[in-house]
């Protein structure tokens, strides 16, 4: 009887189905509310896209890995809402054309809820344009990436960022060199695009006011080309310059850095926070970094009584076997665990619209790593808004000091000053799982 | 998809020039309209005549006529004959032609009349840009019909690429005519097709022939041999750019601004690139997918710095016979040369997401402001083309512009990277048919509110997208490119019969029915066409013309 009503049932809504998508005459009250895409009553289905394999995948193609680490400790401890998280993987070779094609399959055939951690600044304008995530309110959470434009919500309304903005991170490094180094000729590498261009405006007069004696703009690429990277030494070295700023991705920097070795040119490094981690790259690469200053937002991957570090640790040893947990590792992890925070706060009835919502209105309360706070809120979709300085030891990790105390600076992406940040970071929930 | 050697209609084109001797101009016909001359056999009957304007017509009707009558119109023609080039053809046509074939497929005529549905078409009377003509015989066509055929009822109109624009003119103009249309790669109004034309036109002169005359062509057989002379140029020009792709190598007969440029660093392929950004050409291409490189380390700069490039040479290469044509046919028929670009911004055709996606293909940001640099208006080695005044006017109030307005259920069909009409031309369509969609729905709403009962509005434009497959480059074993032709989704006109029998079946069904079929049947059938799809949420950028 349950059979024959629930076929009669199942009869009806079809012919009515065919009906609304034809014509026709239907009372509005019959539409009823439907289950959203890529979560059911047990599951939540999210994806990625960024490149695995590639000269731009090192150290990136282990995000994935790190989230489906945390994402399955979660789901061995229950899950969100009763809910288990998987996670697509699809790899896109840092390609901008590949990356809209995957991330159309990852919404129209593999149905996933959202789009989380995906890398590139050139990539992610390619899809929310292509793939036109806004006008279908599709999120894409948590990218990897500082461009500042991402900021812009009416062009991105459903996208965020993780990173802080590239302008942020130039105008500290701004007051870090000219604080550091007062006097000193600092001369400056930066990739000739979208990234390079926040970092010039965190330089300029209005923000970081911090001068270069030589400025050399490479375009992406170009850095793998034999004898360029040496004929940057030439100027660098010509120009006098002392202390170094590099303001480019991880080739980039690996290539400036062997080509500097190689010209006997020494000066003081103060490199990005996106292509400072060579040492993981290249092992090789450590000796020529030790001591070389950088940047970052999380705690030092190497520290022994950071509790986020160590939890973080613990479940990556347990749920990613073999992988070893470094700063990739840590990045990924902490992406999962905000994650798992947006879709808490999103409630049982999760849908797209509330899970961006839930991080307009709570994202920037979300516990984690991070020894800055997120910025997210219903004017902001940037993450993170600081970074603290520290130096590479001899193992090629980077450390604030021999006692891991950190001291953040926070400012935004405008005028605004570089000052010490205040933040007090949460701690870790008990069993590092979100309440 | 077939691989073959590269070759492009304006290589073939440009080689058979040498066999020019004379040229002979065509003239319209002023024949007077003539009663349809039937032979009267089953189970299939043609009749052929003449509309008033001189246009040849045939009409092909089965016995089981069931009183639908297609009117198909067909693409761009040559107005000037050209020995051994061109010749002008104005016979009748009456469906596309499948893939392969010219004078119409018959297997989808049959495929028409086996449903008992009547064919039709003309030649029209004039060729090159001749929407205004095409829909006044097109009027008179269905008329001629209806006479003879006293039991018609329904008229779909079909055409495709400057057919496709005729059919999307005449469904604004005579909604009252016809009952469903099937608009398959239309040419845009001529504003924004002109400016997509002389874009890359003016803009190949600029850095890398300025030799070349483009406008003031001489009357009559001169100016032809002065559009010839100018075709072999730019076929010269591609011919070097493909040659230099690796070592950015410019051609020699480029302009001292694109020297400065080729002294300053910038390969000649970056420019190529930038000139296909900013007149928006495909940077897909047959051979080119932009996502696959050769099994070596250039794997991923290969797709980023060199595949843009060369699938915007691919396409350059398919469209520029129809931009020179385009573009002479329209001086004559102008008097004059009506387009004018004295005003034009390229760096705001440059967009914030090319500049970003295309960055290391256009090496970087300073190569990029320097290229904008020299096509300044300021800048005497980069002439801007002065349009005439009389001729700017006479275009303006004769011509015909598409208003891409929806007013009876129509299909359209278009590849994805097309480089003779770009997806943009029908993504604008599409998107503006949204907003008035959701104009509807939302008095449909309004007036619910009043009766009680919601009558949902019909969506009356479906549009199937002739896509690519995922990937498709290919690269031999020393990591060199393999040109491949007939790629899905790139090309010109580039359909299967699957995909026409889809449109076919689409059209006839919203005749019929009064809407478009958006059922479950549908869509299957659209999946079973393969490479085709509906998808109201993919976003092509507009033709640079427009501004949203």
């Amino acid at each position: 009887m349950i059979r024959t009503t629930r076929r009669k049932f199942l009869v009806a809504s079809a012919v009515m189905a065919a009906t609304a998508l034809s014509l026709s005459v239907m009372p509005a009250q019959a539409l009823s509310p439907r289950s959203e895409v890529g979560v059911t009553l047990s599951t939540i289905k999210l994806g990625i896209t960024l490149p695995m394999t590639g000269s731009a995948s090192y150290g990136y193609n282990q995000l994935p890995g790190a989230m489906k680490a945390y994402f399955d400790y979660v789901n061995a401890n229950g899950g969100v809402n009763g809910r288990k998280i998987s996670l697509v993987v699809k790899n896109d070779g840092y390609l901008p054309k590949q990356a809209i094609q995957n991330t159309q399959d990852l919404i129209a055939k593999d149905k996933v809820l959202a789009v989380i951690g995906a890398l590139g600044t050139a990539n992610n304008k390619a899809v929310a344009s292509a793939v036109n995530l806004g006008r279908r309110g599709i999120p894409s959470l948590f990218i990897n990436t500082g461009f500042s434009g991402f900021n812009d919500r009416k062009a991105y309304p459903t996208s965020s960022t993780i990173l802080p903005s590239y302008i942020m991170e130039a105008k500290l490094m701004s007051k870090f060199v000219k604080e550091t180094y007062p006097g000193k000729k600092v001369c400056l590498l930066y990739q000739d695009d979208d990234f390079g261009d926040d970092a010039l405006v965190g330089f300029d007069k209005s923000h970081g006011n911090l001068d270069f004696a030589v400025k050399v703009a490479y375009p992406s690429l170009s850095q793998g080309v034999a004898g360029v990277p040496d004929s940057w030494i030439t100027k660098f070295k010509a120009g006098g310059c002392e202390v170094q700023v590099v303001f480019g991705v991880a080739s980039a920097t690996l290539y400036t850095v062997l080509a500097a070795a190689k010209a006997q040119y020494a000066p003081k490094w103060v490199l990005g926070s996106v292509g400072a981690d060579i040492g993981s790259i290249n092992p090789a690469t450590v000796p020529y970094i030790i001591g070389a200053t950088s940047m970052s937002f999380m705690p030092s991957v190497v520290d022994p009584k950071d509790e986020y570090v160590v939890k973080f640790k613990e479940i990556n040893t347990t749920y990613n076997a073999g992988a070893k947990f470094n700063s990739w590792a840590l990045i990924g992890m902490n992406t999962a665990f905000v994650a798992v925070q947006a879709l808490k706060a999103a409630g049982k009835n999760l849908t797209r619209a509330s899970l961006l919502a839930a991080i307009d209105n709570s994202g920037s309360k979300f516990a984690n790593a991070g020894l800055v706070p997120l910025n997210y809120s219903k004017t902001s979709n940037v993450g993170f808004n600081g970074y603290w300085f520290g130096t590479f030891n001899k193992t090629g990790d980077l450390v604030p000091n021999d006692t891991f105390t950190y001291t953040p600076y926070t400012t935004d992406s405008g005028t605004g000053d570089v000052v010490k940040s205040t933040y007090v970071r949460p701690a870790m929930p008990a069993k590092g799982l979100p309440n | 998809m077939r691989t073959t050697s590269f070759k492009s209609r304006a290589f073939a084109l440009v080689s058979t020039t040498a066999l020019l001797a004379t040229l002979v101009v065509a003239s319209p016909a002023n024949a007077a309209a003539t009663d349809p001359v039937c032979d009267g056999k089953t189970p299939v009957q043609t009749c052929t005549g003449t509309t008033s304007d001189g246009a040849a017509y045939k009409m092909v009707v089965p016995a089981t006529f069931n009183g639908t009558v297609t009117i198909w119109s067909h693409g761009f023609g040559g107005n000037t004959t050209i020995p051994g080039v061109f010749a002008v053809d104005s016979t009748a046509q009456i469906a596309p032609n499948g893939p392969g074939q010219s004078g119409g497929s018959p297997e989808l005529v049959k495929y028409l009349t086996d449903k008992g549905v009547a064919v039709m078409g003309s030649g029209f009377s004039t060729q090159g840009w001749n929407l205004d003509e095409a829909v006044k015989t097109n009027a008179e066509l269905i008329g001629i019909f209806k006479a003879k055929f006293t039991t018609t009822t329904k008229v779909v109109a079909w055409g495709y690429s400057m057919g496709g624009g005729i059919t999307q003119a005449f469904a604004e103009q005579h909604p009252e005519l016809i009952s469903s249309a099937a608009v398959m790669n239309p040419v845009d109004a001529w504003g924004s097709q002109s400016k997509y034309f002389i874009d890359l036109l003016w803009l190949m002169k600029t850095w890398f022939d300025p030799s070349i005359k483009l406008t003031g062509y001489a009357a009559g057989a001169p100016g032809d041999m002065q559009m010839l002379g100018d075709l072999q140029k730019y076929t010269a020009i591609l011919t070097a750019l493909k040659a230099g792709v690796a070592t950015g190598a410019w051609p020699t007969t480029s302009s001292a601004s694109g020297k400065a440029l080729q002294a300053a660093g910038i390969p000649s392929r970056s420019a190529l690139l930038m000139i296909g950004r900013m007149a928006g050409i495909s940077a897909q291409s047959s051979s080119f997918d932009g996502v696959t490189g050769p099994a070596t380390t250039a794997f991923t700069a290969w797709p980023l710095a060199y595949a843009p490039a060369l699938a915007t040479l691919e396409n350059i290469a398919g469209v520029l016979g129809y931009s020179l044509l385009g573009a002479r046919d329209m001086q004559n028929k102008m008097g004059g040369n009506s387009f004018d670009n004295q005003k034009s911004d390229y760096s705001k055709q440059l967009s914030d997401e090319d500049r970003t996606v295309y960055n290391a293909g256009l090496s970087g940001n300073t190569a990029i402001a320097g290229m904008l640099q020299t096509l300044s208006p300021l800048n005497p080695d980069a002439p801007r083309i002065k349009g005439d005044a009389a001729a700017i006017a006479k275009s303006a109030s004769t011509m015909y512009e598409n208003t891409g307005k929806i007013k009876v259920p129509t299909v359209m069909m278009i590849g994805q990277h097309d480089p003779v009409e770009p997806a943009g031309i029908v993504q604008r369509i599409s998107d503006l048919y949204e907003e008035d969609f959701a104009a509807e729905k939302a008095a449909a709403k309004k007036s619910a509110q009043k009766s009680g009962a919601y009558m949902a509005p019909a969506r009356k434009l479906q549009v199937l997208w002739a896509t690519t497959p995922k990937s498709w480059s290919k690269f031999d074993a020393a990591g060199s490119p393999i040109s491949i032709a007939g790629t899905p989704g790139t090309g010109h006109t580039n359909f299967t019969t699957a995909h026409y029998k889809t449109l076919i079946d689409t059209m006839l069904s919203a005749s019929a029915n009064g809407v478009l079929p958006w059922n479950g049947a549908q869509l299957t059938k659209v999946y079973k066409a393969k490479n085709l799809k509906i998808d109201r949420t993919t976003l092509y950028p507009w033709m640079k013309y427009y501004t949203k």
